[in-house]
């Protein structure tokens, strides 16, 4: 053989067949570069391929090894000799390593180990023949501390050079990640090859083909968490110590950011989680305090960034926000409380209008808030609605019963679908505004109070024809249905209903009029329209006066009546009168500049009046009691609108409506108006309405805490006081929050109706 | 590591000289059956122009070899060390390869130190199997006769080992 190498040695020989093989090795740790022929590789090779083969033949001989278990394979010789030479070789290249420190050093490691492991993956082919034979056998057979030759490498490198070095090693990269966090450009490469070193060391007792992280996470990991650590803590103390904490929340974000982003530059990915903790304990856990403090100062300022960027660094350590959201809670409500405030100090009756708008003003804004800087989160939404909820039932104009709010959103929502103001909206505003009353709604503890002037403003809307629209009802109601359910809106429905009805049903009563009755009599009919209103869905009251209706309208209503008893027989017509309206000719004059008379626009109890004068010119006011029957608090204020407009005239003039008082129509009435609206509300009985509906709301409520504990009592037969009290309170409160002594009340009533009885202790049952 | 022949052309020709100081001229794809070959290539390049010296292996036993390999040039790479239980237990050799190992008996044990020595897995497999084959029910008797090896055990070992392994006996 050529080429510098002995030739290939006597296949027996340990000692030649050694000598040869580390000539060999030698070249290939040291001086690879020098490059290496065919002839000497395959002289390595074969060299081992040959000492292991000839020598086995010795061995399969011997009678003896044939009962343990198969041949036995040799190759030991040779795994001893390498192991003793890598661990000589290492010797040196770790007393080399002591001339160089910091960047020298990492240059130096990474340098030798790229030429040592390349040139274990050399060694590794060139060994393959004992890998194959020698090695497998000994690692099926369960021995400890046997490896294939390239593993064989590394557990060399981290035995002899490795845990020798690596404590310096790391230094010098800590050294130099803080060089790249003060902001020097660094060689990022030389930390990136450390950690890829570091990393395969990590071996597999169990499995040498497989790898862990431990090596890894020991000595890399963990100290550099460890000078992360001490190095933030460091900056943030000082930073904050020379500027705002604003400044700091900044500086903050842009480490976490840069942290971050050092991960996929030179580390590894498993690093990202503990390395943010690591970072979040130093710049935010520790300093979680002062930042908490700076939020007051901020919401008050409105500063939405900056609460954004808070927002974003609390979030990410455990429990960070929580004490935020108390003084978020807090804030809000103060803020709704002193909108309202503001509100209730400029007027004494106060708008519905201004005041729902200054409880969405608030609303609006930290919701705004909520979603821009507090990423919309759910327990931020939360406070936000603890708070709305608080303000929105207890506040200044609520001082008198938490029954204000509901009212007064009722009367909004009201004037909003009453015909005058709606048609100035737009049908898309219509939808954002009915929103919006919808969020208010939402806060409301006393949805009943809602439910009742809702309904009765409803009632007056339909009946009196002056609703906008539609469309904007049915959605009005729909969204209450979507908030409460279909109880809720039952009757709002039902009422909807009989208006429908009663169209179809008019319009079949002039179909049979006109079948029924000739020409003449037709002509001689008062022009009616009936609503026909379901005595249990409308919260209409029977009138509160007597009243004798003129003959011509009784004459008009009973022939509906008639018709409307063949239709459905059984069923009880009442009427009510307050309600009902008509229009009367005024043929003694003329529209000024017209050739027309004017019509009057009335109510029933103002056109029995006005019939009277169709007799005669002069009626007293005994004739007016004695003609309608009407009582004095109806007829009186009726009278004074005829006055005020000048169709009537008091004798003597300004006389007090009373005995004694003649009236005189006054036939030099002048109007510009065709029509003249003499139906004018009357302001004594819109006051006693809604005391009226206080009322009712009382008796509803005892109702349905009645309801609510007896459906309880019937599922469950037997309970305890307590127990049911709350259950009861569970199931009420999202239509009005129940008060304990009210419940208790309804459960003495029901034990004394006996649908309940006490049992032993404070127990209760459930009467069939 | 140094793999360099990725953008050669697929039908780079290699030298090989054998023990008997024959060359041979074959396909690059075709020798790397032998991961001995194939590795030294890898490492070394394998552009030199220069021969590969096999000291181990004639040029009878080599013809024949690449001839095997000429034949499952195609075959997948065996996966590392695929040692299922399957492939161990059947002793089924395809056509070709029957046909392949009908040789005398000093040839086929030649061929199968070659495989060994050039690491080819799969050939080493056939081989042995094709040994197997040739035990496979036979009497102690009748293998000694097959290989010509002469009954060095005394009768009462004979004895002995036979009481051993009465329970594999087929009955």
């Amino acid at each position: 053989m050529s080429s510098g190498m002995p030739p290939v040695p006597a296949k027996d020989d340990v000692k030649a067949t050694w000598n040869y093989l580390e000539a060999g090795v030698e070249k290939i740790m040291t001086n690879l570069r020098g490059g290496m022929d065919m002839k000497t590789y395959m002289g390595l090779y074969t060299a081992i391929h040959n000492f292991c083969t000839a020598q086995k033949a010795v061995a399969g001989t011997s009678f003896s090894s044939h009962n343990r278990g198969g041949a036995h394979l040799l190759g030991e010789d040779l795994y001893q000799h390498l192991i003793d030479y890598l661990k000589s070789h290492l010797q040196g290249v770790q007393a080399r390593s002591k001339d160089h420190v910091d960047e020298a050093l990492l240059t130096f490691y990474i340098k030798e180990w790229n030429r040592y492991t390349t040139a274990g993956q050399y060694n590794n082919h060139l060994f393959r023949y004992l890998n194959r034979h020698w090695v497998k056998r000994e690692m099926d057979e369960g021995k400890k501390n046997i490896y294939d030759i390239y593993t064989l490498h590394l557990v060399r490198w981290k035995e002899d050079m490795f845990v020798g070095t690596q404590e310096n090693v790391m230094r010098s990269v800590l050294k130099l990640v803080e060089k790249q966090r003060n902001g020097e450009t660094i060689e990022q490469s030389h930390i990136k090859s450390v950690v890829d070193s570091f990393v395969s060391l990590g071996l597999d007792e169990s499995d040498s083909s497989k790898s862990t992280l431990d090596v890894y996470k020991e000595f890399f990991e963990k100290p550099f968490l460890e000078a992360t650590g001490t190095y933030y803590e460091n900056e943030s103390k000082q930073f904050l110590a020379e500027n705002s904490v604003v400044e700091y929340m900044k500086k903050a974000e842009a480490r976490l950011q840069e942290e971050m982003e050092r991960v996929p530059l030179y580390l590894l990915n498993e690093i990202m989680s503990p390395l943010m903790r690591c970072c979040e304990s130093a710049l935010i856990t520790n300093h979680s305090q002062a930042l908490r403090e700076e939020f007051q100062i901020l919401l008050d300022h409105d500063k939405q960034e900056d609460l954004g960027r808070m927002y974003k660094l609390l979030a990410r350590i455990p429990e960070g926000l929580d004490p935020l959201r108390n003084r978020f809670e807090t804030h809000v409500r103060k803020a709704g409380l002193a909108a309202v405030e503001k509100v209730a100090q400029e007027c004494e009756a106060i708008e519905p209008k201004v005041y729902v708008e200054a409880l969405l003003e608030v609303h609006t804004q930290y919701q705004d808030l909520v979603n821009r800087a507090f990423n919309g989160e759910s327990e931020f939404v939360r406070s936000l609605d603890n708070a709305c909820r608080e303000f929105v039932n207890r506040n200044k104009i609520c001082k008198s019963g938490s029954n204000k709010s509901p009212e007064l959103l009722a009367k909004y929502t009201d004037t909003l679908l009453k015909k005058s103001t709606a048609k100035m909206t737009e049908e898309d505003d219509m939808e954002k505004l009915l929103t919006q009353i919808m969020t208010v709604f939402k806060y409301i503890e006393d949805k009943d109070v809602f439910q009742k002037f809702y309904s009765r403003m409803l009632a007056k809307r339909l009946v009196q024809t002056s609703s906008a629209s539609d469309d904007a009802e049915t959605s009005m109601i729909s969204k209450l249905k979507e908030a409460c359910g279909f109880e809720y809106t039952n009757k709002l429905q039902r009422m909807f209903q009989d208006m429908q009805i009663s169209k179809d049903l008019n319009a079949s009563y002039k179909e049979w009029c006109s079948s029924t009755m000739d020409t003449a009599d037709l002509r001689a009919m008062v022009d009616s329209t009936y609503h026909i209103l379901g005595t249990g869905f409308w919260p209409l009251n029977a009138p509160t006066t007597p009243f004798t209706p003129p003959q011509v309208i009784v004459k008009t209503y009973e022939r509906f009546a008639m018709f409307y008893n063949n239709k459905h027989q059984g069923r009880k017509l009442s009427w009510l009168w307050q309600l009902c309206k008509g229009e009367m000719k005024a043929n003694y004059c003329k529209v000024v500049g017209a050739k027309i008379s004017p019509t009057f626009q009335v109510s029933t109890y103002q056109m029995a009046i006005l019939l009277l004068f169709n007799d005669s010119d002069i009626v007293t006011y005994e004739e007016m009691v004695e003609g309608t029957k009407l009582g004095k608090e109806t007829l009186d204020p009726s009278i004074g609108v005829f006055i005020k407009a000048k169709v009537l005239l008091a004798q003597p003039e300004g006389a007090k409506p009373e005995a004694g008082t003649t009236y005189k129509l006054n036939t030099g009435f002048k109007t510009k108006k065709t029509k003249v609206n003499l139906n004018i509300g009357i302001k004594s009985e819109q006051k006693q309405e809604v005391e009226d509906t206080h009322k009712t709301i009382e008796e509803d409520r005892k109702l349905l805490m009645q309801s609510a504990i007896v459906r309880i009592m019937k599922s469950r037969k037997k309970m305890k006081h307590q127990q049911l009290v709350s259950e009861t309170i569970q199931q009420i409160k999202n239509r009005f929050m129940p008060r304990v002594p009210d419940i208790k009340k309804c459960i003495d009533i029901l034990l004394e109706k006996e649908y309940l009885e006490r049992l032993e202790g404070d127990e209760l049952g459930y009467l069939a | 590591m140094a793999s360099s022949s990725t953008n050669e052309p697929a039908k780079q020709i290699i030298l090989l000289t054998t023990s008997d100081n024959a060359d041979m001229r074959v396909e690059r794809e075709v020798a790397e059956r032998s991961i001995l070959i194939k590795n030294l290539l890898e490492d070394l390049g394998g552009e030199s122009g220069e021969a590969i010296p096999i000291p181990n292996v004639n040029e009878a036993v080599m013809k024949k070899v690449l001839e095997w390999c000429e034949q499952h040039r195609k075959d997948p790479p065996a996966s590392q060390d695929d040692d299922s239980d399957s492939r161990k237990k059947s002793t089924d050799i395809d056509e070709w390869d029957q046909k392949f190992m009908q040789v005398d008996q000093e040839m086929l044990f030649e061929i199968i130190l070659a495989a060994n020595y050039l690491d080819i897995k799969a050939l080493l497999d056939v081989g042995c199997k094709t040994v197997a084959n040739m035990i496979k029910g036979k009497s102690p008797d009748e293998i000694r006769k097959t290989f010509n090896i002469q009954n060095d055990f005394t009768p009462e070992e004979e004895d002995q080992i036979r009481r051993e392994n009465e329970w594999a006996e087929d009955r």
